[in-house]
Protein backbone atom coordinates (compact mmCIF):
# COMPACT_ATOMS: atom_id res chain seq x y z
CA UNK A 1 0.00 0.00 0.00
CA UNK A 2 1.30 3.42 -0.91
CA UNK A 3 1.17 6.33 1.50
CA UNK A 4 -0.79 9.26 0.08
CA UNK A 5 -1.53 12.72 1.45
CA UNK A 6 -4.38 14.82 0.10
CA UNK A 7 -4.53 18.50 1.06
CA UNK A 8 -7.92 20.13 0.51
CA UNK A 9 -11.13 18.22 1.00
CA UNK A 10 -13.42 19.89 -1.51
CA UNK A 11 -15.36 17.98 -4.15
CA UNK A 12 -12.26 16.75 -5.95
CA UNK A 13 -10.30 15.99 -2.81
CA UNK A 14 -13.19 14.09 -1.31
CA UNK A 15 -13.83 11.94 -4.38
CA UNK A 16 -10.16 11.16 -4.77
CA UNK A 17 -9.78 10.31 -1.08
CA UNK A 18 -12.73 7.91 -1.14
CA UNK A 19 -11.46 6.26 -4.30
CA UNK A 20 -7.82 5.90 -3.27
CA UNK A 21 -8.57 4.79 0.28
CA UNK A 22 -9.97 1.53 -1.09
CA UNK A 23 -6.50 0.41 -2.04
CA UNK A 24 -4.00 2.84 -0.52
CA UNK A 25 -3.06 4.36 2.80
CA UNK A 26 -4.65 7.83 2.67
CA UNK A 27 -4.36 10.92 4.89
CA UNK A 28 -6.63 13.91 4.23
CA UNK A 29 -5.71 17.36 5.53
CA UNK A 30 -8.00 20.38 5.61
CA UNK A 31 -8.37 23.67 7.48
CA UNK A 32 -12.01 22.89 8.08
CA UNK A 33 -13.28 19.95 10.13
CA UNK A 34 -16.65 20.26 8.45
CA UNK A 35 -15.15 19.79 5.01
CA UNK A 36 -13.78 16.45 6.15
CA UNK A 37 -17.09 15.34 7.66
CA UNK A 38 -18.43 14.84 4.15
CA UNK A 39 -16.02 11.93 3.74
CA UNK A 40 -18.54 9.93 5.72
CA UNK A 41 -18.17 6.50 7.29
CA UNK A 42 -16.98 4.79 4.13
CA UNK A 43 -13.67 6.63 4.25
CA UNK A 44 -10.98 4.23 5.31
CA UNK A 45 -8.16 6.64 6.13
CA UNK A 46 -6.88 9.29 8.47
CA UNK A 47 -8.12 12.87 8.77
CA UNK A 48 -5.94 15.73 9.98
CA UNK A 49 -7.42 19.09 10.82
CA UNK A 50 -4.79 21.76 10.25
CA UNK A 51 -3.03 24.37 8.21
CA UNK A 52 -1.08 22.98 5.26
CA UNK A 53 1.20 26.01 5.21
CA UNK A 54 2.50 24.99 8.62
CA UNK A 55 5.38 22.61 7.96
CA UNK A 56 4.97 20.93 11.34
CA UNK A 57 1.42 19.95 10.33
CA UNK A 58 2.67 18.49 7.06
CA UNK A 59 5.32 16.58 8.96
CA UNK A 60 2.71 15.27 11.36
CA UNK A 61 0.78 14.10 8.31
CA UNK A 62 3.89 12.10 7.39
CA UNK A 63 5.14 14.06 4.41
CA UNK A 64 8.66 12.65 4.77
CA UNK A 65 7.32 9.13 4.14
CA UNK A 66 4.67 9.97 1.56
CA UNK A 67 4.71 8.35 -1.87
CA UNK A 68 2.44 11.04 -3.24
CA UNK A 69 1.12 14.44 -2.25
CA UNK A 70 -2.03 15.81 -3.86
CA UNK A 71 -2.71 19.54 -3.44
CA UNK A 72 -6.35 20.14 -4.25
CA UNK A 73 -7.42 23.27 -2.38
CA UNK A 74 -9.16 25.94 -4.43
CA UNK A 75 -6.29 28.32 -3.70
CA UNK A 76 -3.72 28.18 -6.53
CA UNK A 77 -1.06 30.05 -4.60
CA UNK A 78 -1.35 27.78 -1.60
CA UNK A 79 -1.13 24.66 -3.76
CA UNK A 80 1.95 26.03 -5.52
CA UNK A 81 3.78 27.06 -2.36
CA UNK A 82 3.21 23.74 -0.57
CA UNK A 83 4.02 21.79 -3.74
CA UNK A 84 7.35 23.50 -4.22
CA UNK A 85 8.38 23.11 -0.61
CA UNK A 86 7.41 19.43 -0.61
CA UNK A 87 9.62 18.89 -3.63
CA UNK A 88 12.54 21.00 -2.43
CA UNK A 89 12.67 20.19 1.24
CA UNK A 90 11.14 16.74 1.53
CA UNK A 91 11.92 15.40 -1.94
CA UNK A 92 8.41 13.95 -2.18
CA UNK A 93 8.40 11.69 -5.23
CA UNK A 94 4.99 12.52 -6.69
CA UNK A 95 3.60 15.99 -6.17
CA UNK A 96 0.35 16.62 -7.99
CA UNK A 97 -1.32 19.97 -7.73
CA UNK A 98 -4.41 21.60 -9.05
CA UNK A 99 -3.82 25.07 -10.49
CA UNK A 100 -6.81 26.82 -11.98
CA UNK A 101 -4.94 29.59 -13.70
CA UNK A 102 -3.19 28.62 -16.91
CA UNK A 103 -0.59 31.43 -16.65
CA UNK A 104 0.52 30.22 -13.25
CA UNK A 105 0.57 26.65 -14.47
CA UNK A 106 3.08 27.69 -17.14
CA UNK A 107 5.28 29.81 -14.88
CA UNK A 108 5.56 27.46 -11.96
CA UNK A 109 5.91 24.27 -13.92
CA UNK A 110 9.11 22.62 -12.81
CA UNK A 111 10.65 19.23 -12.81
CA UNK A 112 8.84 16.75 -10.61
CA UNK A 113 5.65 18.78 -10.18
CA UNK A 114 2.56 17.56 -11.99
CA UNK A 115 0.32 20.56 -12.45
CA UNK A 116 -3.26 19.79 -13.39
CA UNK A 117 -5.56 22.41 -14.87
CA UNK A 118 -9.22 21.53 -14.71
CA UNK A 119 -10.33 23.75 -17.55
CA UNK A 120 -7.62 22.46 -19.87
CA UNK A 121 -8.68 18.87 -19.16
CA UNK A 122 -12.34 19.54 -19.82
CA UNK A 123 -11.56 21.32 -23.06
CA UNK A 124 -9.45 18.36 -24.16
CA UNK A 125 -12.29 15.95 -23.43
CA UNK A 126 -14.87 18.13 -25.12
CA UNK A 127 -12.69 18.47 -28.18
CA UNK A 128 -12.33 14.71 -28.45
CA UNK A 129 -16.10 14.28 -28.30
CA UNK A 130 -16.41 15.21 -31.94
CA UNK A 131 -13.59 12.91 -32.90
CA UNK B 1 14.83 54.04 -5.02
CA UNK B 2 11.78 52.57 -6.70
CA UNK B 3 9.78 50.37 -4.36
CA UNK B 4 6.77 48.23 -5.20
CA UNK B 5 4.50 47.37 -2.29
CA UNK B 6 1.84 44.69 -2.64
CA UNK B 7 -1.12 44.95 -0.29
CA UNK B 8 -2.57 48.30 0.75
CA UNK B 9 -3.66 47.26 4.20
CA UNK B 10 -2.54 49.12 7.30
CA UNK B 11 1.09 48.05 6.94
CA UNK B 12 1.33 48.61 3.18
CA UNK B 13 -0.21 52.04 3.39
CA UNK B 14 1.87 53.30 6.31
CA UNK B 15 4.99 51.98 4.66
CA UNK B 16 4.14 53.61 1.33
CA UNK B 17 3.61 57.00 2.94
CA UNK B 18 6.76 56.70 5.00
CA UNK B 19 8.86 55.80 1.97
CA UNK B 20 7.27 58.54 -0.09
CA UNK B 21 8.19 60.98 2.67
CA UNK B 22 11.78 59.82 2.32
CA UNK B 23 11.60 60.78 -1.38
CA UNK B 24 11.43 57.26 -2.74
CA UNK B 25 9.24 56.40 -5.70
CA UNK B 26 6.48 54.14 -4.51
CA UNK B 27 3.95 51.93 -6.26
CA UNK B 28 1.15 50.28 -4.28
CA UNK B 29 -0.80 47.30 -5.63
CA UNK B 30 -4.04 45.96 -4.13
CA UNK B 31 -6.82 43.68 -5.32
CA UNK B 32 -9.60 45.69 -3.71
CA UNK B 33 -10.94 48.00 -6.42
CA UNK B 34 -12.86 50.33 -4.12
CA UNK B 35 -9.83 50.81 -1.92
CA UNK B 36 -7.62 51.51 -4.93
CA UNK B 37 -10.02 54.17 -6.23
CA UNK B 38 -10.08 55.83 -2.85
CA UNK B 39 -6.30 55.74 -2.53
CA UNK B 40 -5.83 57.06 -6.06
CA UNK B 41 -7.89 60.11 -5.10
CA UNK B 42 -6.24 60.65 -1.74
CA UNK B 43 -2.62 59.65 -2.13
CA UNK B 44 -0.81 62.08 -4.37
CA UNK B 45 2.53 60.94 -5.67
CA UNK B 46 2.01 57.23 -5.02
CA UNK B 47 1.26 55.09 -8.05
CA UNK B 48 -1.80 52.96 -7.26
CA UNK B 49 -2.49 49.80 -9.25
CA UNK B 50 -5.60 47.67 -8.93
CA UNK B 51 -5.03 43.98 -9.44
CA UNK B 52 -3.96 40.62 -8.04
CA UNK B 53 -0.19 40.83 -7.84
CA UNK B 54 0.19 37.06 -7.88
CA UNK B 55 -0.41 37.43 -11.64
CA UNK B 56 2.69 38.50 -13.57
CA UNK B 57 0.84 40.95 -15.81
CA UNK B 58 -0.14 43.01 -12.77
CA UNK B 59 3.46 43.16 -11.60
CA UNK B 60 4.46 44.12 -15.12
CA UNK B 61 2.00 47.00 -15.06
CA UNK B 62 3.76 48.20 -11.93
CA UNK B 63 7.06 48.11 -13.86
CA UNK B 64 8.44 45.84 -11.21
CA UNK B 65 11.48 45.03 -13.33
CA UNK B 66 12.68 48.55 -12.48
CA UNK B 67 12.09 48.13 -8.76
CA UNK B 68 14.98 48.03 -6.31
CA UNK B 69 12.82 46.33 -3.71
CA UNK B 70 9.54 44.43 -3.75
CA UNK B 71 7.61 44.35 -0.49
CA UNK B 72 4.82 41.78 -0.14
CA UNK B 73 2.54 42.96 2.67
CA UNK B 74 -0.76 41.18 2.10
CA UNK B 75 -2.50 39.24 4.85
CA UNK B 76 -2.11 35.94 2.97
CA UNK B 77 1.24 34.24 3.40
CA UNK B 78 0.87 32.09 0.28
CA UNK B 79 0.23 35.22 -1.80
CA UNK B 80 3.24 37.01 -0.31
CA UNK B 81 5.49 34.09 -1.16
CA UNK B 82 4.21 33.82 -4.73
CA UNK B 83 4.64 37.59 -5.25
CA UNK B 84 8.24 37.46 -4.02
CA UNK B 85 8.98 34.40 -6.17
CA UNK B 86 7.59 36.07 -9.29
CA UNK B 87 9.43 39.31 -8.57
CA UNK B 88 12.69 37.47 -8.15
CA UNK B 89 12.51 34.77 -10.80
CA UNK B 90 10.57 36.48 -13.55
CA UNK B 91 11.53 40.12 -13.11
CA UNK B 92 14.92 39.80 -11.41
CA UNK B 93 14.12 42.17 -8.56
CA UNK B 94 17.19 42.21 -6.36
CA UNK B 95 15.58 42.31 -2.96
CA UNK B 96 12.30 40.90 -1.71
CA UNK B 97 10.82 41.66 1.68
CA UNK B 98 7.64 40.09 3.03
CA UNK B 99 5.38 40.37 5.99
CA UNK B 100 4.96 37.01 7.72
CA UNK B 101 1.38 36.87 8.99
CA UNK B 102 1.51 33.60 10.90
CA UNK B 103 4.85 32.85 12.63
CA UNK B 104 4.20 29.17 11.88
CA UNK B 105 4.68 29.97 8.20
CA UNK B 106 8.14 31.55 8.66
CA UNK B 107 9.91 28.32 7.68
CA UNK B 108 8.05 28.30 4.41
CA UNK B 109 9.27 31.80 3.52
CA UNK B 110 12.82 30.63 4.09
CA UNK B 111 12.49 27.57 1.88
CA UNK B 112 10.86 29.66 -0.81
CA UNK B 113 13.83 32.03 -0.82
CA UNK B 114 12.19 35.25 0.25
CA UNK B 115 15.16 37.51 1.07
CA UNK B 116 13.76 39.22 4.15
CA UNK B 117 10.74 37.67 5.81
CA UNK B 118 9.64 39.97 8.63
CA UNK B 119 7.82 38.11 11.36
CA UNK B 120 5.94 41.06 12.84
CA UNK B 121 3.98 38.96 15.34
CA UNK B 122 7.12 37.60 16.99
CA UNK B 123 8.79 41.00 16.98
CA UNK B 124 5.78 42.61 18.67
CA UNK B 125 5.47 39.73 21.13
CA UNK B 126 9.08 40.27 22.12
CA UNK B 127 8.57 43.99 22.64
CA UNK B 128 5.40 43.41 24.66
CA UNK B 129 7.13 40.80 26.77
CA UNK B 130 9.93 43.21 27.56
CA UNK B 131 7.54 46.00 28.45
CA UNK B 132 5.63 43.67 30.70
CA UNK B 133 8.44 41.91 32.50
CA UNK B 134 11.03 44.56 33.32
CA UNK B 135 10.22 47.69 35.22
CA UNK B 136 13.72 49.07 35.32
CA UNK B 137 14.62 48.19 31.75
CA UNK B 138 13.01 49.40 28.58
CA UNK B 139 13.95 48.51 25.05
CA UNK B 140 13.99 51.70 23.00
CA UNK B 141 15.08 50.48 19.62
CA UNK B 142 15.92 47.22 17.88
CA UNK B 143 18.30 47.13 14.96
CA UNK B 144 19.09 44.25 12.60
CA UNK B 145 16.00 42.26 13.54
CA UNK B 146 16.65 42.75 17.23
CA UNK B 147 20.28 41.68 17.29
CA UNK B 148 21.38 45.13 18.42
CA UNK B 149 19.28 46.76 21.08
CA UNK B 150 19.23 50.28 22.48
CA UNK B 151 17.89 50.11 26.04
CA UNK B 152 17.08 52.40 28.91
CA UNK B 153 18.02 51.10 32.33
CA UNK B 154 16.97 52.86 35.56
CA UNK B 155 19.54 52.56 38.31
CA UNK B 156 17.93 51.54 41.62
CA UNK B 157 19.24 52.53 45.06
CA UNK B 158 20.79 49.15 45.75
CA UNK B 159 22.53 48.73 42.41
CA UNK B 160 26.11 47.42 42.58
CA UNK B 161 27.33 50.24 40.34
CA UNK B 162 26.07 53.14 42.46
CA UNK B 163 28.82 55.65 43.32
CA UNK B 164 31.26 53.94 41.01
CA UNK B 165 32.97 55.56 38.05
CA UNK B 166 32.59 53.97 34.65
CA UNK B 167 36.26 53.03 34.75
CA UNK B 168 35.56 50.88 37.79
CA UNK B 169 32.62 49.08 36.21
CA UNK B 170 33.32 46.05 34.07
CA UNK B 171 30.68 45.97 31.33
CA UNK B 172 30.16 42.84 29.27
CA UNK B 173 31.88 42.87 25.88
CA UNK B 174 29.70 44.15 23.02
CA UNK B 175 27.83 46.63 25.16
CA UNK B 176 28.41 50.31 25.68
CA UNK B 177 26.86 53.10 27.75
CA UNK B 178 25.74 55.88 25.44
CA UNK B 179 24.48 58.47 27.87
CA UNK B 180 23.17 59.10 31.35
CA UNK B 181 19.96 61.02 31.97
CA UNK B 182 20.08 62.65 35.39
CA UNK B 183 17.12 64.88 36.16
CA UNK B 184 17.17 67.55 33.46
CA UNK B 185 20.77 66.82 32.44
CA UNK B 186 21.97 64.63 29.63
CA UNK B 187 25.49 63.40 30.29
CA UNK B 188 27.72 61.82 27.68
CA UNK B 189 29.84 59.71 29.99
CA UNK B 190 33.59 59.36 30.20
CA UNK B 191 35.65 56.99 32.34
CA UNK B 192 35.49 59.41 35.26
CA UNK B 193 31.70 59.77 35.23
CA UNK B 194 30.06 58.44 38.39
CA UNK B 195 26.74 56.66 38.48
CA UNK B 196 24.11 57.68 41.04
CA UNK B 197 20.79 56.15 42.09
CA UNK B 198 17.87 57.09 39.82
CA UNK B 199 20.16 57.73 36.87
CA UNK B 200 18.62 56.60 33.63
CA UNK B 201 21.21 54.96 31.48
CA UNK B 202 20.94 54.63 27.73
CA UNK B 203 23.02 51.73 26.49
CA UNK B 204 23.60 49.92 23.23
CA UNK B 205 24.06 46.17 23.48
CA UNK B 206 24.09 43.05 21.38
CA UNK B 207 21.10 40.93 22.26
CA UNK B 208 23.10 37.97 23.59
CA UNK B 209 24.78 40.08 26.29
CA UNK B 210 21.76 42.21 27.13
CA UNK B 211 20.92 40.24 30.25
CA UNK B 212 24.55 40.38 31.41
CA UNK B 213 24.47 44.15 31.00
CA UNK B 214 21.26 44.43 33.03
CA UNK B 215 22.74 42.22 35.72
CA UNK B 216 25.88 44.34 35.89
CA UNK B 217 23.95 47.59 36.20
CA UNK B 218 21.07 46.67 38.50
CA UNK B 219 22.33 43.50 40.14
CA UNK B 220 19.47 41.24 39.01
CA UNK B 221 17.44 40.41 35.95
Amino acid sequence: MRYIIIVGCGKTGRSLALELSKTENVVVLDRSIKAMDVLGDDFNGKKIWGDGLDLSVLEEAGLSDADALYLLTNNDNLNLVIGKVAKRKYGTRNVILQVNDIVKKRIFQEEGLTIVNRNYLIVEVLRKCIG
Amino acid sequence: MYIVIVGAGRLGLVLAKQLQGEKHQVCLIDKNEGLCNKLARESKGILIIFGDATYPEVLKEAKIEKADVCVAATSQDEDNIIVCNLAKELFEVRRTVARVNDPKHLQLYKYMQVDNPVDSTSIIAQVVEEEASFKDVMSLLSIKKGRLSIVRIDIPEGSPVVNKTLKEIKLPANSVLVSILRGPDIIVPSGATKIYPNDEIIAATLIDVKNDLIKTLIGKI
